[in-house]
């Protein structure tokens, strides 16, 4: 993966996006493919569902390590397993 | 008569998630004839993380059904991956199909995990560089194998597992740039080929529940960032009066 330049200067790279997507999902601590990174003017926030709390601060344990002078904010969620109260019927 | 389908999708096991859904299983031999798998059931297709996946979903008496998801096939370690599940009880489809006698009649299911292409008028062609041909050949075959697995069964309710999604209806939600890495309609075509009931996949985690194939088949996207529980419950039968979504169990109030 190409090294990213100017991380805590200035706007987000146009390519900053792209690299921590792909990093979210080749990293193999990670292997997330359906993290989103939205950018925003105070700096990244990380959207998705994950099934540990673990994954969830190992993303962003990835993502700062990576990115050190990024704010980055964490919106992921971990999903929930309970039994379903509901059913679908289908004729 | 009515059978009883429990589904999920995408539970990626690893040691870290071994026994968050397990109360919630223990409960299946009460409310479903069987449960399916629709695949990523591991985070890398490792034999380690297949064992996670025996421990959570083996045993529970209710037949477990399952296809591979992409995630499964990470580490090149499909077989042993197939031979930890298998051991622990767990029926692994890939282009075949099981007939289980329920108390409702006999449930059919046929499996493929699929691959993405894309959907009909916006999706890749068989044209081009060996690459483009090879990628789309992928999607073809998977296609055609599920069409023969679907029409081998006997059986009286037909069900269509895949991992990759038949129809772009489920998808609505993902980005559509990337709709062809999520899903064919090639996987519709063989699902319409066949008397088939329902049709149910996962991959597509920020996606939707519900859709169609273009034939009128129902489409149910069971990926567990998008059913956010820990499998759905679908009652299919042919005498049940009305279709109705969200129906309370006798348990849920």
């Amino acid at each position: 993966m190409t090294q990213h330049r100017d991380t805590g200067i200035g706007p987000p790279d146009e390519y900053l996006e792209a690299e921590i997507h792909r990093l979210l999902a080749e990293d193999p601590s990670v292997a997330e493919q359906g993290i989103t990174v939205v950018r925003r003017e105070t700096g990244l926030v990380l959207y998705g569902e994950v099934e540990s709390s673990h994954r969830r601060e190992e993303i962003l344990r990835r993502v700062a390590e990576r990115f050190p002078d990024l704010p980055v904010t964490s919106e992921i969620g971990v999903i929930r397993t309970e039994a379903p109260t509901q059913i679908e019927q289908l004729p | 008569m009515v059978i009883r389908i429990a589904a999920v999708g995408d539970v990626h096991l690893d040691e870290d998630v071994v026994g968050r859904f397990r109360p919630a299983l223990e409960e299946l031999p009460d409310c479903a004839d069987a449960l399916l798998l629709a695949g990523d059931l591991t985070r890398h297709g490792t034999e380690a993380e297949a064992r996670c996946v025996a421990r959570e979903f083996g045993g529970l008496g209710v037949p477990v059904i399952t296809v591979l998801g992409n995630h499964d096939h990470q580490c090149d370690q499909v077989p042993q991956v197939i031979e930890v599940l298998e051991d622990a009880g767990i029926t692994v489809l890939e282009g075949d199909g099981v007939v289980l006698d329920c108390v409702g009649g006999r449930l059919g299911v046929a499996g493929v995990k699929g691959f993405g292409g894309g959907f009909a008028g916006r999706c890749a062609s068989d044209f081009g560089e060996p690459e483009m041909k090879a990628f789309v050949r992928t999607t073809t075959d998977s296609a055609d194998r599920l069409a023969h697995a679907l029409k081998s069964l006997d059986c009286d309710l037909l069900v269509a597992l895949t991992h990759y999604a038949p129809v772009p209806d489920t998808l609505a939600g993902e980005p559509l740039e990337i709709y062809p890495f999520l899903g064919a309609y090639q996987l519709g075509q063989a699902i319409d080929s066949a008397p088939t009931a329902l049709a149910l996949h996962g991959h597509a985690h920020a996606g939707s529940e519900r859709g169609t194939t273009p034939g009128g088949v129902r489409v149910r996207n069971v990926a567990h960032p998008v059913i956010k529980q820990a499998y759905s419950v679908f009652h299919v039968g042919d005498d049940l009066d009305q279709g109705e979504v969200s129906r309370l169990t006798a348990s849920g109030t």
